[in-house]
């Protein structure tokens, strides 16, 4: 199994703000095998939930995805397309970004399906779970039947229909295939007694439950590729070592990949085969997961994990890494490594933006870091007060990008970008 | 460090809310409801020392940290404070324990005012105690920011301007301005990322030793509190189920739930896919209606069978769980069986159909084979629901299988290291005597 399913080429996604342009995304590569589970771990605000929604088209303004292709092998679908977009179609491989939109969203749910962090926000509460999940069965349905037109699909739900179902209760599973297979999904996911469970509403269950039967959503159309967007942030670690003992059942049974969005180590190293860390809209450093734990090379990815508190021994003081994640606004961001001012280590060298590198380990081990290649030299370090004030340890202040960028804790989406000076060289 | 006098006692401290409370509920002669957050729960916190409180949401951890610190009236029980019961307090006792005892909020987003510079945030509690003078003051918040690691220019922004670590370590010198015997930190690192969250907890670590402080660190984060903690009490739907130093804790937990939080934690470490976990299944009960005895006895992977009941564990859970399902009533009998199922004449299957209910009942609900003795029982009580006898189902059930843990409350003991669980009763009574 070593095909590759989605070749992510030099993929750059920004946002228009007012504050000016934020490179959230910046020239990103990205090459993920049918059958794995690939882990993006970072910091919030490191571009890792935008990778996730570029690659699901769910990109809103400001965002726009101003460069990149997205390379999708699916021959289906080659062979739906090739008449009318041939500029799209590679082999067995489709550009995504050259499809229209309309068919891009006929992929979700049947090729791409998402998960997201809070189950809580994620269904609606006025209808049971069982009516929630049979939707998405009957829209994977229909597509599957008639897989260019969308438009063909909205019609059966017309205004009418809608008030007959508000009134009586046999009209509210579209079709009773749906609402078993809804049953079906249920089961699948551990849901106990899913014949109850079918006929409440998202506020009878517990949040690991409402999790499940969001996976269950996700797996109505059977996806090729699974995005996990921090799937267990919102959980108990009682709660969250059940469902992602879930999600490796899943995977292992169904054959899916899995694109895993987390902050936490703890998960990666619980899931993934291979992993990438994001650092200001790059991949600092990906390989295996053996690669990256034990053989890291970026002193990111040295500072990420030595920041984690040991479970298994107790602590001596931890090594953080100072500073706070930088700003991504395009204005701010001077063409260097963009660690390079938190970095311990930071050279000369590291002044121009360090390609990407082999890096020993395994042949898919790669790190954004000149130290790949040259040993480090005190003689060529970089002054400790080159980059100003921004290196006293959390004294400066950074905007703080996440505003458009939904991450690990929802009350940082409402933070202000910030725009009163201060440090800005 | 757990010798003399403790700072803090706490003792059968309870904490209800009430749900149908209102005026209109009692006119309509609805029974309030208790919601058991804080249950019971009895400990000591010792000077200089870090206590940990862990566990889940919904556990009561909070409660107990803002009813500790009289933030909340308490329903029952007592506090003392440096030898004083601060539910008794009054006028400047009050006052100074106000004073003595402050708290680090866990969002930093939502506990700083964002209409305030963070001079002003700093300086509030300085100005409310009528510290010193104007100018004093303004000093001081200057060096708190310091402290802290912020730069003391910065006391004319607003916390709009910061990063959740900024915030929370304005929220730090804020509790720090009165220079407080004990602090309560509320999950204060929970909303920050991994790097930064480490920055604050070097903080805290520093800070103690400076100023001799004693904490109470509430958090979920069993890695966060193994990093700083003296101390750790476990609190499981309103109980502390085990308390005891933290290498102990960690090392050589007693408890099962304690077992299994430490199992559920994924490490961050290339082994971690080869780790033999044993995690627990379903959810924490409600509050409204804990379980009796043992509140953990309905996740519990070693939940006692009776003396005379040889059985597997598995399988004793599987009955449980059934049983329970049966008392609540949780089972939809209409579905049972292929399309369409049984036909319910006055709530009952007609007697010809009773085999072939009771095994597709059994299917459904039990995912094992049990052993032919046990099978048995669960079929007598499978054979009652087909005549929607719920309560002689349960009855059949709990007869043969009641465990202990669900008879007697597990006390928690007075040694060093005790755990509220039947499994350690032996050990106990055999010291006793």
């Amino acid at each position: 199994m070593t095909e590759d399913v989605l070749r992510v080429n030099d993929l750059s996604t920004r946002f228009f703000t007012t504050e000016g342009q934020i490179n959230a995304v910046s020239s990103l590569d990205l090459r993920i095998e049918r059958g794995e589970i690939f882990g993006i771990v970072g910091e919030s605000g490191s571009g890792k939930s935008v990778t996730a929604r570029s690659v699901m088209n769910l990109i809103e303004s400001p965002g726009e995805i101003t460069s990149g292709e997205i390379w999708y092998r699916n021959r289906d679908l080659v062979a739906e397309v090739e008449d009318d977009y041939p500029d799209a179609v590679d082999g067995e491989f489709v550009d995504l970004l050259e499809l229209p939109d309309d068919l891009r969203r006929s992929l979700r749910g049947t090729s791409f399906s998402m998960i997201f962090q809070d189950p809580e926000s994620s269904f609606n509460s006025t209808l049971t779970v069982g009516e929630q999940l049979a939707e998405a069965v009957e829209v994977q349905r229909r597509a599957s039947a008639n897989p260019r037109s969308t438009r063909a699909r909205t019609r059966e739900y017309s205004l009418g229909n809608y008030l007959l179902s508000s009134v009586l209760p046999s009209q509210r599973y579209v079709s009773e295939a749906s609402r078993e297979r809804a049953i079906e999904l249920l089961e699948m996911v551990g849901i106990p007694d899913p014949v109850e469970r079918a006929d409440e509403y998202p506020h009878e269950y517990s949040g690991g439950m409402l999790q499940r039967a969001m996976i269950a959503q996700a797996l109505a159309g059977e996806p090729d590729v699974l995005v996990a967007d921090e799937p267990t942030t919102a959980l108990d670690v009682t709660i969250q070592a059940q469902v992602l003992d879930l999600l490796d059942d899943l995977q292992e049974r169904t054959g899916m990949t899995i694109l895993l969005i987390t902050h936490n180590l703890g998960v990666i190293a619980r899931m993934c085969d291979r992993v990438g860390v994001m650092y200001a809209g790059e991949i600092v450093e990906r390989g295996r997961l053996e690669d990256v734990f034990d053989e890291h090379v970026h002193p990111y990815t040295e500072g990420l994990l030595g920041s984690v508190p040991d479970l298994e021994r107790a602590g001596d003081r931890l090594q953080p890494i100072p500073g706070n994640v930088p700003s991504l606004i395009d204005a701010e961001m001077d063409d260097r490594c963009y660690f390079a001012d938190r970095c311990p280590k930071a050279m000369e060298t590291c002044l121009e933006h360090p390609p990407e590198y082999d890096a020993g380990g395994s042949d898919r081990h790669q790190a954004r870091c000149v130290l790949a290649e040259i040993d480090y030299e005190e003689g060529r370090a970089l002054p400790a007060d080159y980059f100003g004030d921004t290196e006293r340890p959390a004294g400066d202040k950074h905007a703080d990008p996440d505003r458009t960028e939904d991450d690990v804790e929802p009350e940082r989406t409402r933070s202000v970008v910030d725009d009163s000076g201060g440090d800005r060289r | 460090m757990s010798s003399g006098q403790p700072l803090v006692r706490v003792e059968e401290l309870q904490k209800y809310f009430w749900e149908q409370d209102s005026i209109l509920d009692r006119l309509l002669g609805a029974e309030p409801v208790p919601v058991r957050a804080v249950d019971g729960v009895s400990f000591d916190i010792y000077r200089g020392e870090t206590l940990g409180l862990v566990g889940e949401s919904g556990c009561g951890k909070s409660t107990a940290g803002e009813t500790l610190l009289r933030l909340q009236e308490p329903t029952d029980g007592h506090v003392e404070f440096d030898e004083h019961d601060v539910y008794e307090l009054a006028g400047s006792e009050l006052t100074e324990f106000r004073r003595d005892a402050q708290v680090v909020f866990q969002d930093p987003f939502s506990s700083l005012d964002p209409r305030m510079t963070i001079g002003e945030i700093v300086r509030q509690p300085l100005d409310v105690h009528n510290v010193d003078t104007v100018e004093k003051r303004r000093e001081r918040v200057r060096e708190l920011l310091e402290r802290v690691g912020l730069s003391a220019d910065q006391l004319d922004r607003y916390p709009h301007e910061f990063s959740g670590g900024q915030r929370q370590r304005i929220g730090i010198a804020r509790a720090l301005a009165l220079e407080p015997e004990f602090l309560v930190l509320d999950e204060p690192t929970s909303a920050l990322d991994v790097s930064v969250q480490a920055q604050v907890l070097n903080l805290l670590d520093e800070l103690q030793a400076e100023f001799d402080l004693t904490y109470l660190l509430i958090s979920h984060d069993l890695s966060v509190i193994r990093h700083i903690c003296d101390r750790v009490a476990v609190m499981y739907l309103g109980e502390i189920v085990e308390i005891g130093p933290v290498e102990a804790i960690f090392e050589e937990p007693k408890h099962p739930y304690t077992e299994a939080l430490l199992e559920s934690v994924p490490r961050a470490t290339t082994d971690e896919r080869e780790r033999d976990r044993e995690t627990i299944s379903g959810d924490v009960p409600s509050p409204r209606d804990p379980p009796s005895g043992c509140r953990f006895r309905t996740r519990c992977p070693k939940v006692i069978p009776p003396d005379d009941v040889e059985i597997d564990q598995e399988e004793y859970r599987a009955i449980m769980d059934l049983r329970e399902r049966i008392e609540r009533r949780d089972i939809s009998l209409e579905s049972v069986g292929e399309d369409g199922g049984f036909e319910f004449v006055d709530g009952a299957v007609s007697e010809t159909d009773l085999p072939a209910f009771v095994t597709a009942l059994k299917t459904r609900v039990i995912d094992r084979t049990l052993a032919p003795e046990h099978d048995e029982v669960v079929e007598e009580a499978l054979a009652e629901l087909a005549s929607s006898n719920w309560e002689r189902a349960a009855d059949v059930l709990s007869s043969r299988y009641e465990s202990v843990c669900e008879r007697r409350r597990p006390e928690l003991g007075e040694e060093s290291h005790p755990a509220a669980c039947h499994l350690h009763d032996d050990a106990e009574e055999s010291i006793r005597r």
